[in-house]
Protein backbone atom coordinates (compact mmCIF):
# COMPACT_ATOMS: atom_id res chain seq x y z
CA UNK A 1 0.00 0.00 0.00
CA UNK A 2 2.64 2.13 1.16
CA UNK A 3 4.55 1.70 -2.54
CA UNK A 4 1.42 3.67 -4.34
CA UNK A 5 1.00 5.67 -1.38
CA UNK A 6 4.06 7.64 -2.38
CA UNK A 7 4.04 6.57 -6.36
CA UNK A 8 4.40 10.63 -8.15
CA UNK A 9 1.90 9.35 -10.98
CA UNK A 10 -1.88 8.36 -11.16
CA UNK A 11 -2.41 5.44 -8.85
CA UNK A 12 -3.78 2.59 -11.71
CA UNK A 13 -0.25 3.63 -13.04
CA UNK A 14 1.37 2.95 -9.28
CA UNK A 15 -0.92 -0.36 -9.07
CA UNK A 16 0.66 -1.60 -12.20
CA UNK A 17 3.96 -0.46 -11.02
CA UNK A 18 7.02 -3.57 -9.81
CA UNK A 19 6.36 -2.54 -6.27
CA UNK A 20 3.25 -2.64 -5.74
CA UNK A 21 2.86 -6.41 -4.36
CA UNK A 22 -0.89 -6.53 -5.92
CA UNK A 23 -1.32 -6.52 -9.57
CA UNK A 24 -3.57 -3.69 -10.52
CA UNK A 25 -6.75 -5.74 -11.91
CA UNK A 26 -6.58 -7.57 -8.70
CA UNK A 27 -6.35 -5.07 -5.65
CA UNK A 28 -10.14 -5.77 -5.11
CA UNK A 29 -9.10 -8.52 -3.19
CA UNK A 30 -6.96 -6.67 -0.71
CA UNK A 31 -8.73 -3.63 -0.14
CA UNK A 32 -12.79 -3.91 -0.32
CA UNK A 33 -14.36 -1.24 -2.67
CA UNK A 34 -17.16 0.58 -1.01
CA UNK A 35 -21.23 1.51 -2.35
CA UNK A 36 -19.51 4.40 -4.56
CA UNK A 37 -16.05 3.75 -4.80
CA UNK A 38 -13.87 1.20 -6.88
CA UNK A 39 -10.91 -0.09 -4.40
CA UNK A 40 -8.28 1.52 -6.36
CA UNK A 41 -10.50 4.75 -6.08
CA UNK A 42 -10.24 4.51 -2.46
CA UNK A 43 -6.33 3.58 -2.17
CA UNK A 44 -6.23 6.75 -4.73
CA UNK A 45 -7.69 8.96 -1.61
CA UNK A 46 -4.53 8.37 0.29
CA UNK A 47 -2.00 8.67 -2.75
CA UNK A 48 -3.88 11.90 -3.91
CA UNK A 49 -3.17 13.70 -0.13
CA UNK A 50 0.59 12.19 0.25
CA UNK A 51 1.96 14.96 -2.27
CA UNK A 52 -0.41 17.39 -0.94
CA UNK A 53 1.06 17.01 2.70
CA UNK A 54 4.62 17.18 0.95
CA UNK A 55 4.59 20.42 -0.43
CA UNK A 56 2.50 22.01 2.44
CA UNK A 57 5.56 20.61 4.88
CA UNK A 58 8.13 22.26 2.34
CA UNK A 59 6.04 25.39 1.57
CA UNK A 60 6.09 26.12 5.53
CA UNK A 61 10.15 25.97 5.56
CA UNK A 62 10.80 27.49 1.51
CA UNK A 63 8.12 30.20 0.97
CA UNK A 64 10.41 32.25 -1.04
CA UNK A 65 11.92 29.78 -3.12
CA UNK A 66 8.28 28.32 -3.56
CA UNK A 67 7.07 31.85 -4.63
CA UNK A 68 10.48 32.08 -7.02
CA UNK A 69 9.29 28.69 -8.49
CA UNK A 70 5.84 29.59 -9.28
CA UNK A 71 3.07 26.62 -8.11
CA UNK A 72 4.03 24.36 -10.44
CA UNK A 73 7.55 24.77 -10.31
CA UNK A 74 7.59 24.53 -6.84
CA UNK A 75 5.04 21.03 -6.95
CA UNK A 76 7.42 19.40 -9.08
CA UNK A 77 10.36 20.16 -7.41
CA UNK A 78 8.66 18.64 -4.31
CA UNK A 79 7.13 15.58 -6.26
CA UNK A 80 10.70 14.77 -7.34
CA UNK A 81 12.47 15.80 -3.79
CA UNK A 82 10.12 13.36 -2.30
CA UNK A 83 11.44 10.49 -4.38
CA UNK A 84 15.06 11.36 -3.92
CA UNK A 85 14.44 12.20 -0.33
CA UNK A 86 11.61 10.92 1.52
CA UNK A 87 10.80 11.79 5.29
CA UNK A 88 12.57 8.54 7.41
CA UNK A 89 12.16 10.18 10.62
CA UNK A 90 8.90 10.68 12.99
CA UNK A 91 8.78 14.86 11.96
CA UNK A 92 8.40 16.81 8.92
CA UNK A 93 10.61 19.43 10.58
CA UNK A 94 13.17 18.27 8.84
CA UNK A 95 11.82 16.63 5.33
CA UNK A 96 13.61 19.89 3.38
CA UNK A 97 16.89 19.30 5.21
CA UNK A 98 18.64 18.46 1.76
CA UNK A 99 16.74 20.55 -0.61
CA UNK A 100 19.26 23.06 -1.17
CA UNK A 101 21.90 20.22 -2.34
CA UNK A 102 18.67 18.91 -4.44
CA UNK A 103 17.92 22.01 -6.26
CA UNK A 104 20.93 22.55 -7.21
CA UNK A 105 20.85 19.75 -9.51
CA UNK A 106 17.14 18.99 -9.96
CA UNK A 107 15.65 19.32 -13.35
CA UNK A 108 13.48 21.44 -15.18
CA UNK A 109 14.39 23.97 -11.97
CA UNK A 110 15.26 27.71 -13.71
CA UNK A 111 18.32 29.30 -12.13
CA UNK A 112 19.67 26.72 -10.09
CA UNK A 113 22.29 28.36 -8.20
CA UNK A 114 20.21 31.23 -7.26
CA UNK A 115 17.71 28.41 -6.02
CA UNK A 116 20.36 26.78 -4.53
CA UNK A 117 21.47 29.98 -2.28
CA UNK A 118 17.81 31.13 -1.86
CA UNK A 119 17.02 27.66 -0.09
CA UNK A 120 19.96 27.99 1.52
CA UNK A 121 18.75 30.83 3.14
CA UNK A 122 15.39 29.61 4.09
CA UNK A 123 17.07 26.44 5.36
CA UNK A 124 19.31 28.67 7.85
CA UNK A 125 16.03 30.37 9.68
CA UNK A 126 14.54 26.81 9.48
CA UNK A 127 17.06 26.01 11.55
CA UNK A 128 17.66 29.06 13.83
CA UNK A 129 14.19 28.94 14.89
CA UNK A 130 14.04 25.62 16.31
CA UNK A 131 18.16 25.44 17.80
CA UNK A 132 17.56 24.91 21.46
CA UNK A 133 17.99 28.13 23.51
CA UNK A 134 20.89 29.64 24.92
CA UNK A 135 21.59 32.64 26.75
CA UNK A 136 23.37 35.58 25.20
CA UNK A 137 26.15 37.27 26.86
CA UNK A 138 25.84 39.34 29.99
CA UNK A 139 26.40 42.90 30.03
CA UNK A 140 28.09 41.91 33.17
CA UNK A 141 29.77 39.20 31.68
CA UNK A 142 31.38 41.74 29.19
CA UNK A 143 31.84 44.03 32.26
CA UNK A 144 33.46 41.41 33.79
CA UNK A 145 37.35 41.40 31.02
CA UNK A 146 39.31 44.02 31.56
CA UNK A 147 40.32 45.67 28.65
CA UNK A 148 43.63 44.63 28.29
CA UNK A 149 42.55 40.88 28.52
CA UNK A 150 40.22 41.29 25.03
CA UNK A 151 42.93 41.07 22.84
CA UNK A 152 43.18 37.21 23.88
CA UNK A 153 39.26 36.85 24.26
CA UNK A 154 37.75 34.06 22.70
CA UNK A 155 33.95 34.77 21.68
CA UNK A 156 31.07 31.61 20.99
CA UNK A 157 28.49 32.25 19.08
CA UNK A 158 24.55 30.93 20.41
CA UNK A 159 23.54 27.48 19.11
CA UNK A 160 20.65 29.64 16.86
CA UNK A 161 22.79 31.72 14.69
CA UNK A 162 24.42 30.95 11.40
CA UNK A 163 26.62 32.68 8.89
CA UNK A 164 26.29 32.50 4.96
CA UNK A 165 28.06 33.40 2.37
CA UNK A 166 25.63 34.17 -1.19
CA UNK A 167 26.63 34.34 -4.54
CA UNK A 168 22.95 36.05 -5.41
CA UNK A 169 20.86 38.54 -3.42
CA UNK A 170 18.81 36.24 -1.85
CA UNK A 171 18.33 37.69 1.22
CA UNK A 172 16.71 41.06 -0.26
CA UNK A 173 14.99 38.26 -2.85
CA UNK A 174 12.95 36.73 0.84
CA UNK A 175 12.60 39.85 2.39
CA UNK A 176 10.32 41.48 -0.85
CA UNK A 177 8.31 38.29 -0.46
CA UNK A 178 7.70 38.68 3.43
CA UNK A 179 6.51 41.82 2.44
CA UNK A 180 4.35 41.05 -0.27
CA UNK A 181 6.82 43.39 -2.32
CA UNK A 182 6.43 42.59 -5.98
CA UNK A 183 9.34 44.63 -7.03
CA UNK A 184 12.01 41.61 -6.56
CA UNK A 185 15.28 41.66 -6.95
CA UNK A 186 16.81 40.42 -10.03
CA UNK A 187 18.31 36.43 -10.03
CA UNK A 188 21.49 37.93 -11.11
CA UNK A 189 25.26 37.16 -9.48
CA UNK A 190 26.27 39.25 -6.55
CA UNK A 191 27.90 38.64 -3.45
CA UNK A 192 25.92 38.68 -0.58
CA UNK A 193 26.87 37.88 3.71
CA UNK A 194 24.37 36.97 6.41
CA UNK A 195 23.96 36.58 9.57
CA UNK A 196 20.78 35.03 10.70
CA UNK A 197 20.15 34.18 14.53
CA UNK A 198 17.78 34.53 17.27
CA UNK A 199 16.81 36.38 20.28
CA UNK A 200 14.08 36.33 22.39
CA UNK A 201 12.85 33.72 20.41
CA UNK A 202 12.09 36.46 17.31
CA UNK A 203 14.63 35.24 14.20
CA UNK A 204 16.83 37.72 12.63
CA UNK A 205 18.27 38.43 9.53
CA UNK A 206 21.41 41.08 9.28
CA UNK A 207 22.84 41.69 5.62
CA UNK A 208 27.00 41.74 6.35
CA UNK A 209 29.40 43.46 4.42
CA UNK A 210 32.44 41.16 3.12
CA UNK A 211 34.96 42.53 6.02
CA UNK A 212 31.71 42.16 8.81
CA UNK A 213 31.20 38.76 7.44
CA UNK A 214 34.89 37.43 7.65
CA UNK A 215 35.57 39.23 10.62
CA UNK A 216 32.55 37.44 11.92
CA UNK A 217 33.46 33.89 10.84
CA UNK A 218 36.83 34.15 12.52
CA UNK A 219 35.35 34.92 15.83
CA UNK A 220 32.84 32.02 15.32
CA UNK A 221 35.22 29.56 14.57
CA UNK A 222 37.17 30.28 17.87
CA UNK A 223 40.03 32.96 16.63
CA UNK A 224 40.59 35.30 19.43
CA UNK A 225 39.72 38.87 18.92
CA UNK A 226 42.92 40.33 18.62
CA UNK A 227 44.09 37.87 15.67
CA UNK A 228 41.12 38.23 13.96
CA UNK A 229 40.69 42.31 14.37
CA UNK A 230 44.51 42.09 12.88
CA UNK A 231 42.94 39.68 10.10
CA UNK A 232 40.21 42.54 9.50
CA UNK A 233 42.62 45.41 9.36
CA UNK A 234 44.78 43.84 7.21
CA UNK A 235 42.13 43.46 4.85
CA UNK A 236 43.55 40.96 2.52
CA UNK A 237 43.82 42.88 -0.78
CA UNK A 238 40.61 44.81 0.41
CA UNK A 239 39.77 48.21 2.55
CA UNK A 240 40.08 48.12 5.83
CA UNK A 241 37.19 48.82 8.14
CA UNK A 242 37.61 51.91 10.52
CA UNK A 243 37.37 51.69 14.10
CA UNK A 244 33.58 53.56 13.98
CA UNK A 245 32.38 50.47 11.47
CA UNK A 246 34.16 47.88 13.45
CA UNK A 247 32.38 49.73 16.80
CA UNK A 248 29.30 49.80 15.38
CA UNK A 249 29.59 46.04 14.10
CA UNK A 250 29.92 44.89 17.85
CA UNK A 251 27.56 47.08 19.22
CA UNK A 252 24.85 45.26 16.79
CA UNK A 253 26.61 42.11 17.47
CA UNK A 254 26.69 41.96 21.17
CA UNK A 255 23.41 43.61 21.50
CA UNK A 256 21.75 41.33 18.91
CA UNK A 257 22.42 38.41 21.25
CA UNK A 258 24.78 36.61 18.90
CA UNK A 259 27.22 35.99 21.32
CA UNK A 260 26.97 33.49 24.11
CA UNK A 261 30.02 32.87 25.91
CA UNK A 262 33.58 35.16 26.11
CA UNK A 263 36.82 32.59 27.27
CA UNK A 264 39.77 33.51 28.50
CA UNK A 265 42.83 31.64 27.90
CA UNK B 1 -18.80 5.76 35.47
CA UNK B 2 -15.34 7.13 35.20
CA UNK B 3 -12.22 5.78 32.99
CA UNK B 4 -10.36 2.86 34.62
CA UNK B 5 -7.50 4.64 36.06
CA UNK B 6 -9.57 7.77 37.33
CA UNK B 7 -7.72 9.40 34.97
CA UNK B 8 -9.31 13.07 35.10
CA UNK B 9 -12.46 14.68 33.14
CA UNK B 10 -10.58 17.95 32.42
CA UNK B 11 -13.44 19.85 31.02
CA UNK B 12 -13.60 20.85 27.31
CA UNK B 13 -10.47 21.64 25.70
CA UNK B 14 -9.04 22.90 22.61
CA UNK B 15 -5.75 21.99 20.59
CA UNK B 16 -2.97 24.79 20.84
CA UNK B 17 -2.31 25.79 17.45
CA UNK B 18 0.46 28.34 16.10
CA UNK B 19 -1.62 30.74 14.85
CA UNK B 20 -3.80 31.10 18.68
CA UNK B 21 -0.06 31.83 20.43
CA UNK B 22 -0.53 35.38 20.47
CA UNK B 23 -4.23 34.89 22.04
CA UNK B 24 -3.40 32.34 24.76
CA UNK B 25 -0.52 33.73 26.12
CA UNK B 26 -2.28 37.40 26.19
CA UNK B 27 -5.62 36.98 27.20
CA UNK B 28 -5.60 33.71 29.31
CA UNK B 29 -8.99 32.72 27.76
CA UNK B 30 -10.65 30.63 30.41
CA UNK B 31 -10.48 27.36 28.21
CA UNK B 32 -10.18 24.00 30.60
CA UNK B 33 -7.10 22.37 28.94
CA UNK B 34 -5.68 22.27 25.95
CA UNK B 35 -4.47 19.14 23.33
CA UNK B 36 -0.73 19.85 22.42
CA UNK B 37 0.56 18.29 19.40
CA UNK B 38 3.56 16.14 20.05
CA UNK B 39 5.84 16.29 17.28
CA UNK B 40 5.77 20.08 16.97
CA UNK B 41 7.25 19.85 20.12
CA UNK B 42 9.87 17.54 19.62
CA UNK B 43 13.15 18.41 18.17
CA UNK B 44 12.81 22.17 18.58
CA UNK B 45 14.11 24.46 20.82
CA UNK B 46 12.34 27.92 20.04
CA UNK B 47 9.56 29.65 20.31
CA UNK B 48 6.92 26.92 20.35
CA UNK B 49 8.54 25.00 23.16
CA UNK B 50 8.97 28.53 25.32
CA UNK B 51 5.29 28.94 24.69
CA UNK B 52 4.13 25.76 25.46
CA UNK B 53 6.11 26.13 28.77
CA UNK B 54 4.18 29.00 29.81
CA UNK B 55 0.43 27.35 28.57
CA UNK B 56 1.59 24.36 30.80
CA UNK B 57 2.11 26.90 33.93
CA UNK B 58 -1.80 27.71 33.31
CA UNK B 59 -3.34 24.71 31.73
CA UNK B 60 -3.73 21.10 31.62
CA UNK B 61 -2.39 19.28 29.12
CA UNK B 62 -2.71 16.15 27.38
CA UNK B 63 -0.13 15.04 24.44
CA UNK B 64 -1.72 13.83 21.40
CA UNK B 65 0.91 12.13 18.70
CA UNK B 66 0.84 11.38 15.12
CA UNK B 67 3.81 9.33 14.66
CA UNK B 68 3.95 6.17 16.84
CA UNK B 69 3.21 3.91 13.47
CA UNK B 70 1.83 1.17 16.31
CA UNK B 71 0.57 -0.77 13.70
CA UNK B 72 3.83 -0.80 11.27
CA UNK B 73 6.03 -3.75 10.79
CA UNK B 74 8.64 -1.64 11.63
CA UNK B 75 10.56 -1.36 15.13
CA UNK B 76 9.53 1.38 17.43
CA UNK B 77 11.59 3.79 17.21
CA UNK B 78 13.13 4.55 20.15
CA UNK B 79 14.65 7.86 19.63
CA UNK B 80 10.73 8.99 19.65
CA UNK B 81 9.47 7.40 22.28
CA UNK B 82 12.47 8.77 24.26
CA UNK B 83 11.86 12.48 23.88
CA UNK B 84 8.03 12.05 23.92
CA UNK B 85 8.23 10.93 27.46
CA UNK B 86 10.64 13.64 28.38
CA UNK B 87 7.61 15.81 26.82
CA UNK B 88 5.42 14.17 28.98
CA UNK B 89 7.36 14.86 31.72
CA UNK B 90 8.36 18.63 31.47
CA UNK B 91 4.58 19.07 30.70
CA UNK B 92 3.29 16.96 33.23
CA UNK B 93 1.04 15.92 30.45
CA UNK B 94 -2.21 13.93 32.01
CA UNK B 95 -1.96 11.42 28.94
CA UNK B 96 -0.45 10.73 26.13
CA UNK B 97 -2.54 9.74 22.80
CA UNK B 98 -1.57 8.64 19.50
CA UNK B 99 -3.82 6.61 16.75
CA UNK B 100 -4.06 3.22 15.73
CA UNK B 101 -2.70 2.90 12.47
CA UNK B 102 0.57 2.83 10.59
CA UNK B 103 2.21 5.79 9.11
CA UNK B 104 5.20 4.10 6.95
CA UNK B 105 7.50 0.61 6.80
CA UNK B 106 10.99 0.29 5.20
CA UNK B 107 11.75 2.81 7.42
CA UNK B 108 9.83 5.43 5.52
CA UNK B 109 7.42 7.68 7.13
CA UNK B 110 3.97 9.12 5.22
CA UNK B 111 3.11 11.29 7.94
CA UNK B 112 -0.60 9.91 6.80
CA UNK B 113 -2.58 7.58 9.03
CA UNK B 114 -2.87 4.57 7.36
CA UNK B 115 -5.97 1.86 8.12
CA UNK B 116 -4.74 -1.86 9.24
CA UNK B 117 -6.16 -4.82 8.42
CA UNK B 118 -8.24 -5.87 11.30
CA UNK B 119 -6.98 -9.60 12.23
CA UNK B 120 -6.24 -11.79 14.65
CA UNK B 121 -2.51 -11.20 13.67
CA UNK B 122 -2.41 -8.04 13.62
CA UNK B 123 -4.15 -7.81 17.41
CA UNK B 124 -1.62 -9.63 18.76
CA UNK B 125 1.36 -7.52 16.87
CA UNK B 126 -0.16 -4.32 17.98
CA UNK B 127 -1.14 -5.51 21.48
CA UNK B 128 2.56 -6.40 22.07
CA UNK B 129 3.78 -2.79 20.93
CA UNK B 130 1.19 -0.96 22.72
CA UNK B 131 2.25 -2.95 26.23
CA UNK B 132 6.37 -1.96 25.11
CA UNK B 133 5.36 1.97 24.63
CA UNK B 134 2.89 2.05 27.79
CA UNK B 135 6.19 0.63 29.49
CA UNK B 136 8.69 2.93 28.08
CA UNK B 137 6.43 5.72 28.50
CA UNK B 138 5.79 4.74 31.88
CA UNK B 139 1.96 5.63 31.59
CA UNK B 140 -0.88 3.67 29.61
CA UNK B 141 -1.03 5.05 26.16
CA UNK B 142 -4.15 6.19 24.29
CA UNK B 143 -5.05 4.97 20.99
CA UNK B 144 -7.69 7.22 19.04
CA UNK B 145 -9.66 5.49 16.19
CA UNK B 146 -8.65 6.48 12.93
CA UNK B 147 -11.08 8.00 10.21
CA UNK B 148 -10.21 5.56 6.91
CA UNK B 149 -11.03 5.71 3.29
CA UNK B 150 -10.39 1.74 2.82
CA UNK B 151 -11.38 -1.75 4.00
CA UNK B 152 -9.01 -4.28 4.03
CA UNK B 153 -10.36 -7.52 2.10
CA UNK B 154 -8.56 -10.28 4.87
CA UNK B 155 -10.39 -7.93 8.52
CA UNK B 156 -11.87 -10.70 10.18
CA UNK B 157 -12.97 -8.02 13.38
CA UNK B 158 -15.08 -4.85 13.12
CA UNK B 159 -12.79 -1.63 14.09
CA UNK B 160 -14.93 -1.56 17.17
CA UNK B 161 -14.25 -5.25 18.20
CA UNK B 162 -10.17 -4.71 17.28
CA UNK B 163 -10.15 -1.69 19.74
CA UNK B 164 -12.31 -3.22 22.29
CA UNK B 165 -9.72 -6.11 22.54
CA UNK B 166 -6.97 -4.34 22.03
CA UNK B 167 -7.70 -1.93 25.48
CA UNK B 168 -8.11 -5.26 27.08
CA UNK B 169 -5.69 -7.43 25.92
CA UNK B 170 -2.57 -4.49 26.14
CA UNK B 171 -4.57 -2.73 29.13
CA UNK B 172 -4.57 0.68 26.80
CA UNK B 173 -7.31 3.82 26.87
CA UNK B 174 -9.24 5.04 24.11
CA UNK B 175 -9.59 8.54 22.81
CA UNK B 176 -12.98 8.08 20.81
CA UNK B 177 -13.06 10.51 17.94
CA UNK B 178 -16.91 10.72 17.06
CA UNK B 179 -16.40 12.70 14.54
CA UNK B 180 -13.79 9.39 12.98
CA UNK B 181 -16.80 7.11 13.97
CA UNK B 182 -18.96 9.49 11.51
CA UNK B 183 -16.79 9.24 8.88
CA UNK B 184 -15.64 5.64 8.49
CA UNK B 185 -19.37 5.14 8.98
CA UNK B 186 -20.18 6.84 5.89
CA UNK B 187 -17.19 5.73 3.79
CA UNK B 188 -17.97 1.79 5.03
CA UNK B 189 -21.12 1.37 5.29
CA UNK B 190 -21.36 0.50 8.74
CA UNK B 191 -23.91 1.55 12.09
CA UNK B 192 -22.27 4.08 14.10
CA UNK B 193 -24.23 3.58 16.45
CA UNK B 194 -23.15 -0.04 16.38
CA UNK B 195 -19.66 0.79 17.22
CA UNK B 196 -20.21 3.57 20.24
CA UNK B 197 -22.19 0.28 21.91
CA UNK B 198 -19.29 -1.62 21.25
CA UNK B 199 -16.64 0.31 22.74
CA UNK B 200 -15.61 -0.21 26.25
CA UNK B 201 -17.01 2.68 28.13
CA UNK B 202 -14.54 2.08 30.86
CA UNK B 203 -11.41 2.65 28.44
CA UNK B 204 -12.54 5.84 27.30
CA UNK B 205 -10.10 8.56 28.56
CA UNK B 206 -11.23 11.22 26.14
CA UNK B 207 -13.14 12.28 23.19
CA UNK B 208 -13.06 14.07 20.00
CA UNK B 209 -15.44 15.94 17.87
CA UNK B 210 -14.60 18.01 14.66
CA UNK B 211 -16.09 18.79 11.35
CA UNK B 212 -15.39 16.95 7.88
CA UNK B 213 -15.64 17.61 4.46
CA UNK B 214 -18.40 15.67 2.46
CA UNK B 215 -17.20 14.68 -1.30
CA UNK B 216 -20.37 12.95 -2.24
CA UNK B 217 -18.83 9.60 -2.75
CA UNK B 218 -17.00 9.84 0.32
CA UNK B 219 -16.25 11.98 3.51
CA UNK B 220 -12.63 13.45 4.52
CA UNK B 221 -11.42 13.81 7.86
CA UNK B 222 -10.17 17.69 7.38
CA UNK B 223 -11.10 19.23 10.35
CA UNK B 224 -12.15 22.18 8.67
CA UNK B 225 -15.62 23.01 10.21
CA UNK B 226 -18.28 22.90 12.73
CA UNK B 227 -19.47 19.96 13.77
CA UNK B 228 -22.69 18.50 12.08
CA UNK B 229 -25.31 17.76 14.91
CA UNK B 230 -25.36 14.01 13.79
CA UNK B 231 -21.56 13.35 15.03
CA UNK B 232 -22.83 15.63 18.46
CA UNK B 233 -25.26 13.16 18.69
CA UNK B 234 -22.86 10.59 18.62
CA UNK B 235 -21.04 12.34 21.31
CA UNK B 236 -24.43 12.54 23.08
CA UNK B 237 -24.65 8.76 22.70
CA UNK B 238 -21.37 8.12 23.75
CA UNK B 239 -21.37 10.24 26.43
CA UNK B 240 -24.38 9.03 27.87
CA UNK B 241 -22.34 5.70 28.61
CA UNK B 242 -18.73 6.77 29.82
CA UNK B 243 -20.22 9.36 32.13
CA UNK B 244 -17.78 13.04 32.57
CA UNK B 245 -15.24 12.33 29.90
CA UNK B 246 -12.31 15.08 28.78
CA UNK B 247 -13.70 16.19 25.86
CA UNK B 248 -11.57 18.20 22.31
CA UNK B 249 -12.57 20.12 19.47
CA UNK B 250 -10.40 19.99 16.98
CA UNK B 251 -10.01 22.27 14.32
CA UNK B 252 -6.99 21.69 11.74
CA UNK B 253 -7.62 23.90 8.61
CA UNK B 254 -8.96 27.17 7.77
CA UNK B 255 -8.61 27.51 11.48
CA UNK B 256 -10.50 30.63 12.40
CA UNK B 257 -10.33 33.12 15.75
CA UNK B 258 -9.71 30.98 18.88
CA UNK B 259 -13.21 32.44 20.40
CA UNK B 260 -14.76 30.55 17.01
CA UNK B 261 -13.19 27.59 18.13
CA UNK B 262 -13.69 27.65 21.63
CA UNK B 263 -17.37 28.45 21.09
CA UNK B 264 -17.51 25.31 18.91
CA UNK B 265 -15.82 23.25 21.69
CA UNK B 266 -17.83 24.42 24.67
CA UNK B 267 -21.09 23.24 22.61
CA UNK B 268 -20.24 19.92 24.00
CA UNK B 269 -21.56 21.52 27.60
CA UNK B 270 -24.78 21.49 25.83
CA UNK B 271 -24.61 17.70 25.74
CA UNK B 272 -23.05 17.01 28.64
CA UNK B 273 -24.99 19.19 31.01
CA UNK B 274 -28.84 17.61 29.34
CA UNK B 275 -27.12 14.26 30.03
CA UNK B 276 -26.41 15.29 33.88
CA UNK B 277 -29.60 16.74 34.42
CA UNK B 278 -31.67 13.03 33.54
CA UNK B 279 -28.95 11.28 35.26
Amino acid sequence: MQSVVVHPGEVDEALRGAEAEVPAGRVGEVVLPSKTLTAAERVGIYQAMYPLRMAEALLADYPALAHYLGDEGFRDLVQGYVQAFPSRTYTLNSLGEHLPEYVKTARGVRRPEFCHDLARLELAVSEVFDAPETPPLSEHAIASVSPEAWEHAVLAPVEAFRLLAFRYPVNAYLQTVKDDDHDHPKARLKDTWVAVYRRDYAVYRLELSRAAHDLLADLTVGRPLGTALTRAVAGGGRRAPTEQELFRWFREWVSGGVFRSVTLP
Amino acid sequence: MSNRWDLPDLGIGVGLRTVHFGHILSQHPPVDWFEVLSENFLNTGGRPLHVLDQVVERYPVALHGVSLSIGSTDALDLGYLKELKALADRTRARWVSDHLCWTGVLGRNTHDLLPMPYTEEALRHTVARVREVSERLERPLVLENPSSYVEFAASTLTEWEFLARLAEEADCGLLLDVNNVYVSAFNHGFDPREYIAGIPADRVVQYHVAGHTNKGTHILDTHSDHALPEVWELYRLAWARTGPTATLYEWDEDIPPFEVVHAEARKALVHREALVATR
